[in-house]
């Protein structure tokens, strides 16, 4: 999905799980459908948007992190996963099935490179609002949102600083471009200093964030926090929440 | 720009494109059929513009129902990941649960019961 915004949702109406399935676009995002009672989902939010389930949102929502196996495996030495029937490569090596094609994983190779300058096909422009024009619609960022606070931070903001500190809700939250995955990140922690070193984000006291995860001067693991986050696109965020803020304005 | 802040922005290019085909589609795929909408009656959630939604993609994707799961550390070890694979790590009532990105740039969705509590992701 290209403005690449992932959420965990919760499935359960009623009491039991519905079943969802990607049926189409609005504001070039993707919708989802419960085949039981046939409303639309807003992904990101998990908020109904049209059908009888109007009123209900599938959560607590959640982070999905995108991260490494290794990053996964340094968070939770016990992670399991799920691998379906679908072609993926894993160290240059091609897994799956033969004669299906790796459509999720290799056609983005061939399209245009996600950068501020990829244009929207018309087959999703023509599902879009009217947009906020204070940043250009393909601008990649990070989305904090709180109960309070929607913030997107361009992702050339948080480059030019490497680190960003800032307060959000009245906590103190780093933002970092993780130094495995090179894609923004964010994780509670007061401090008043952050600096990538390598593979690590150096805060107050001998403070780390090493692949996720905090670390205490003696190398201990202190307890992570994190912002429900999105990594995603102008255009996704704004016409998902209400005038969200922009990080520098 | 830096040559090394260069080198993190091709990184996250990359990494992005691997969900970013949808949005710009050839025009091979774009020429693929999409499954009329099963539209309810409503009602719509204020400000929902129904004439905006679109069918783009109906039909496109199939949604992974997982219905089991193994030990990261162990498909790492076996060879069928790699500790530089892109995950998509959510958390469940049963814990951390990961997902392969490619394979998910795919369905989209997945859905599983784990700890006696139905979890979903989306991407």
């Amino acid at each position: 999905m290209v403005c690449n915004s992932g959420t965990s949702l919760v499935p359960t109406i009623g009491g039991a799980m519905h079943h969802f399935e990607n049926v189409g676009l609005y504001d070039g995002l993707f919708v989802m459908q419960d085949t039981e009672s046939k409303t639309f989902w807003n992904h990101m939010t998990g908020e109904a948007l049209y059908g009888p389930e109007v009123g209900r949102v599938l959560g607590p929502i959640g982070n999905v992190l995108q991260i490494t196996v290794d990053q996964s495996l340094a968070m939770g030495p016990d992670t399991r996963v799920a691998i379906s029937d679908r072609p993926y490569f894993a160290a240059g090596e091609r897994f799956g099935p033969d004669g299906v094609s790796a459509s999720g994983a290799r056609m983005a190779e061939g399209y245009a490179p996600a950068n501020p300058d990829v244009r929207l096909s018309p087959m999703f422009t023509q599902t879009l609002g009217d947009e906020d024009t204070r940043l250009p619609r393909m601008t990649m960022g990070l989305a904090l949102v709180t109960e309070a606070t929607v913030r997107f931070y361009p992702m050339p903001a948080i480059e030019a600083a490497d680190t960003v500190i800032d307060q959000i809700d009245g906590r103190s939250v780093v933002l970092y471009l993780d130094p495995t995955t090179f894609t923004p990140a964010a994780v509670f922690a007061d401090t008043t200093s952050a600096a990538v070193d390598g593979p690590e984000i150096h805060l107050d006291g001998g403070r780390t964030v090493r692949d996720g995860v905090l670390y205490d001067a003696t190398g201990t693991r202190l307890p992570t926090e994190r912002p429900q986050q999105f990594f995603s696109r102008w255009y996704g965020v704004s016409l998902t929440f209400s005038d969200p803020e922009i990080y520098g304005r | 720009m830096t040559t090394w802040t260069s080198v993190r922005r091709c990184a996250a290019v990359l990494l992005l494109s691997g969900t970013a085909w949808l949005s710009t589609v050839t025009p091979a795929v774009a020429q693929r059929q999409s499954v009329p909408l099963d539209l309810p009656a409503g009602p719509a959630l204020e400000g929902f513009d129904v004439s905006r939604l679109s069918n783009a993609g109906n039909g496109w994707f199939d949604t992974f129902h997982v219905e089991q799961t193994e030990p990261l550390d162990a498909v790492l070890e076996d060879g069928r990941l790699a500790g530089d694979t892109p995950m998509l790590v959510i958390e469940t009532a049963a814990g951390a649960l990961a997902l392969v990105r490619d394979q998910m740039a795919f369905h989209h969705i997945a859905e599983g019961r784990a700890g006696g509590k139905d979890w979903m992701a989306t991407f």
